[in-house]
């Protein structure tokens, strides 16, 4: 692959911070870093990161899954401990051992995981840890209502104080998790990818109170894959890549350049071509609704060779599509053919047993066994539905077929004996994607199987899904990852509200365009 | 990931001391050493304080008292493998031997009754209903979704009642003289015939859970229970088959037993739930599920059986006893820590 030059601070400092930028130049930074670094054994998760957050500034990191953003936040927001190397804020120089050592420096994060308790209303989440007593110390839960609400209003969401968390959709969490961090001002707030999951209300109603922030003299770290929200709010961006500072650029640099910087190579390198001539239909979904509303009214085919792209927000039921194929949500309407004939899946195993697979986005709690060894991961469907099937274990042929599999996905056979759980992102989900390949298998459904994986296991991955392609299989691959989509698929489809908003075969594909689809 | 002990949790300076490589070792291993250490530890206070404790008699008193409790531990690390706790197998030993020993009394009728019929019929339906309450913890745990925890100790009191319902809270006599003779104290091939029936239940465990299908769906149920949904398998067929052979292994053990008590009694295996645990963590099983080996659970059996008999041998009292068997529990738990 072609490596660009890793250069620090790539451009002038003084040129590219002039525009856009409100603070930062020649002030007092509020938090600096130097050489922080974060190392397990032998692998750094994050090498030598020497960065100043300046008062007002909204920084943004930059970077592909796995890169180092979240080991470099959770460092900041004292959630994990660097390995090497010192920050400083205030009078402060060291690292922060705790959550709440960081907070009391005025550090606060609002992660991708929340730190909310489902069965408290709104109002005691957000004084949670610090609430106001009255008389004999009891509570005041009048005075926390109050308080809730003024600040809820006071940073214009849509929220009632009084609402139990557990009962808020995940977009509604985030902006209570918002309100607790703000709440007392922070001199740094750190936000990891916060409008992954708001609708656009509420995205506007976060930038508005982001700028308000800023002007009072906050340094913002702000997370995000979102190329036109770096372009609105950002000042500066740095580029994090394997674990390595790439650059510190402005936010006015090119989109195509910070994808380079992002990935290491040239865009095109990436995604192998899709096959072009396709055969006839392996998967058809004819008007499929959920009992859970979740999924309305869906109607796809997905052809031989080919593969499909299913676009659209956090909750637009693009993976609950993919679900309720593989028998995990009930039916309400419609029916699912596979290789033209009607079925039902009852459980997973029926499905695997017609030639269906799932491939769940979330592989630690839905895909591994972390405590067992690789080989037991990738052939526990095997024993049921593949070659090596049978009631008593077949060593040679399990040694054998792991080492197959672990080829065709790039995984390194040596490991194959080790617990998933010592495993990077990349490996563990090299692991998964090798349990398909166990047993026969027509349509293959793969749920954001590129989450937090790094770039090389990214394109191994790629290769993967290509050569499944390439052999006949139908692929449907759900992501939130737009880019990805637009590199592998054949044809792109958009989910909106649960329901199917507007298919784009590849000669059309447009991000603008696919983007729009994605909003009302 | 893997989280950082807390001695690195500081920021280590590049040119700061590092762990000797061998610390390290020991930190990484710790858990796989908790059973040989305490064997080594054990050994040596029994060889200095309690007599007679390496002699031929006393280690084969030694195996021969450990059968009962082998297998309910191998019963216990199949249940925990899956992802599970099973504690009503010490009420399904006492059970286990009520309705065994009703059923041989009833059929041998104090000599006018055949004995062979007697023990046969006996022994079948003290499995059968061993297994038949594994049955109903499997249903709540996988069906009903009762954490097993919760259904196993419920069940237990239900079965203890049955148990003491059943035996009128006495012990019960009259059963063939052959049973004791043959499955209490008897020897096949010079081997005691308890032991034989235990190193056969041992290889059956031991193959049924490294050697097949169902004991590798098991290990993967235990790791993560939906991921092995997902990947096809059967995991409430699994569960339920698991809580099954528990009690079906529990009730042998129960009529073994009482074949060495010659009286059926619902009072027996009350302290098996705790020693069979116990007997699986110190060989390294985990209660999160996923892991554990037979043979090892079977040198853990043997271990506290071992410290049991050295302790007798140093006439420790049965409540100092009780002591040590939590004691070590806990001083297991608190090294098989990854």
């Amino acid at each position: 692959m072609a490596s660009l030059p890793r250069t620090h601070y790539e451009q002038a400092d003084d040129a590219g911070r002039s525009e856009g930028s409100r603070g930062g130049i020649g002030m007092a930074p509020v938090l600096s870093m130097r050489e922080l670094g974060k190392r397990y054994g032998a692998h750094w998760a994050l090498r030598n990161i020497s960065l100043d957050l300046a008062p007002g500034e909204v920084h943004v990191l930059f970077g592909e899954n796995g890169a180092g953003k979240s080991t470099l936040i959770s460092m900041l927001a004292g959630a994990g401990q660097p390995t090497e190397g010192v920050l400083s804020i205030g009078g402060f120089k060291g690292a922060f051992r705790s959550v709440t050592e960081a907070r009391g420096h005025g550090v606060r994060a609002v992660f991708q995981e929340f730190s909310l308790v489902p069965n408290l209303p709104v109002a005691d989440n957000i004084v949670l840890g610090d609430e106001a007593t009255g008389r004999c110390g009891l509570l005041d839960k009048a005075a926390a209502r109050r308080e809730a609400s003024q600040l809820i209003e006071r940073l214009g969401f849509d929220l009632d104080a009084r609402a139990l968390v557990a009962d808020l959709p995940r977009g509604k969490q985030q902006m209570v998790e918002i309100c607790k961090a703000v709440r007392a001002l922070p001199k740094v707030l750190i936000l990891d990818e916060p409008t992954a999951s708001l609708s656009t209300h509420d995205t506007q109603a976060l930038f508005a109170l982001l700028s308000r922030i800023k002007a009072s003299g906050t340094a913002i770290v702000y997370i995000t894959h979102r190329m036109e929200e770096i372009g609105v709010l950002g000042d500066v961006i740095t580029v994090l890549r394997d674990g390595e500072m790439i650059a510190t650029v402005p936010a006015s640099t090119e989109e195509s350049r910070l994808i380079e910087l992002m990935s290491g190579r040239k865009l095109s390198d990436l995604y192998p071509q899709p096959r072009t001539e396709l055969g006839g239909p392996r998967l058809q979904i004819e008007g499929l609704a959920t009992e859970d509303g979740l999924v309305r009214d869906v109607s796809l085919d997905v052809r031989e060779g080919e593969i499909l792209g299913i676009a659209g927000l956090v909750g637009c039921g693009k993976s609950e599509l993919g679900q309720a194929c593989f028998g995990l949500r009930r039916r309400a309407l419609g029916q699912i053919r596979l290789n033209g004939r009607p079925v039902s899946f009852k459980h997973p195993a029926d499905a695997i047993a017609a030639g269906l697979w799932y491939s769940p986005p979330d592989r630690k709690r839905d895909g591994l066994a972390l405590i067992r060894p690789a080989l037991e991961n990738m052939l526990v469907s095997a024993l049921e539905f593949g070659k090596i099937k049978g009631m008593f274990l077949k060593p040679r042929a399990e040694a054998e077929a792991s080492r197959r599999q672990s080829s065709k996905v790039e995984f390194p056979v040596s490991r194959i004996g080790e617990s998933v759980a010592n495993f990077s992102g990349g490996n563990q989900q090299k692991v998964m994607l090798a349990k398909s390949l166990g047993q026969d298998i027509d349509v293959y459904i793969f749920d954001e199987p590129t989450v937090g994986v790094d770039v090389g296991a990214r394109q191994s991955i790629y290769r993967y899904l290509s050569e499944l392609a390439a052999s006949g299989a139908a692929i449907v691959l759900i992501s939130s990852d737009l880019p990805e989509l637009l590199g592998m698929s054949n044809r792109i489809a958009v989910m909106r509200s649960g329901r199917l908003a507007a298919q784009f075969q590849r000669s059309e594909f447009d991000q603008h365009k696919i983007l729009e689809q994605f909003f009302e | 990931m893997s989280t950082t002990s807390p001695s690195v949790s500081a920021i280590v300076p590049a040119e700061g001391p590092r762990q000797s490589g061998s610390r390290r070792w020991l930190q990484h291993n710790q858990h796989r050493l908790v059973l040989p250490a305490l064997f080594l530890f054990a050994l040596l206070i029994f060889a200095f304080s309690a007599p007679g404790f390496f002699s031929v008699d006393n280690q084969l008193n030694v195996s021969r008292q450990s059968v009962y409790l082998m297998l309910v531990a191998l019963a216990q690390l199949i249940v925990l493998v899956g992802g599970g706790i099973d504690l009503s197998v010490g009420t399904i030993v006492a059970l286990s031997s009520i309705s065994a020993s009703l059923t041989m009394s009833g059929v041998y009728q104090n000599g006018e009754g055949s004995a062979e019929w007697a023990i046969a019929l006996g022994t079948a339906v003290a499995l059968l209903v061993g297994g038949l309450v594994g049955l109903l913890n499997g249903i709540g745990t996988a069906l009903l979704r009762i954490p097993s925890f919760m259904m196993t100790l419920g069940m237990s009191s239900v079965v203890f009642g049955v148990a003491l319902y059943l035996s009128g809270g006495v012990p019960i006599y009259g059963l063939p003289q052959e049973f004791g003779q043959v499955f209490g104290y008897g020897y096949f091939l010079g081997i005691p015939s308890p032991v034989l029936v235990v190193l056969l239940a041992i290889a059956a465990v031991y193959v049924l859970l490294e050697w097949t299908r169902y004991g590798r769906h098991l290990y993967a149920i235990g790791g993560n229970p939906r991921a092995a949904t997902l990947s096809g398998v059967r995991t409430e067929r699994a569960t339920i088959m698991a809580f099954v052979l528990s009690g079906v292994l529990s009730a042998l053990s129960g009529v073994l037993l009482t074949a060495r008590l010659g009286t059926g009694e619902a009072s027996i295996g009350t302290t098996f739930p705790l020693e069979s645990i116990a007997a699986c963590v110190i060989a390294g099983a985990a209660l999160t599920g996923g892991v554990g080996r037979t043979l090892a659970v079977v040198a853990g059996t043997f271990l506290i059986v071992m410290v049991q008999n050295g302790m007798n041998l140093m006439q420790i009292g049965a409540y100092a006893q009780t002591m040590v068997v939590g004691a070590l529990l806990i001083f297991a738990m608190a090294f098989s820590k990854k």
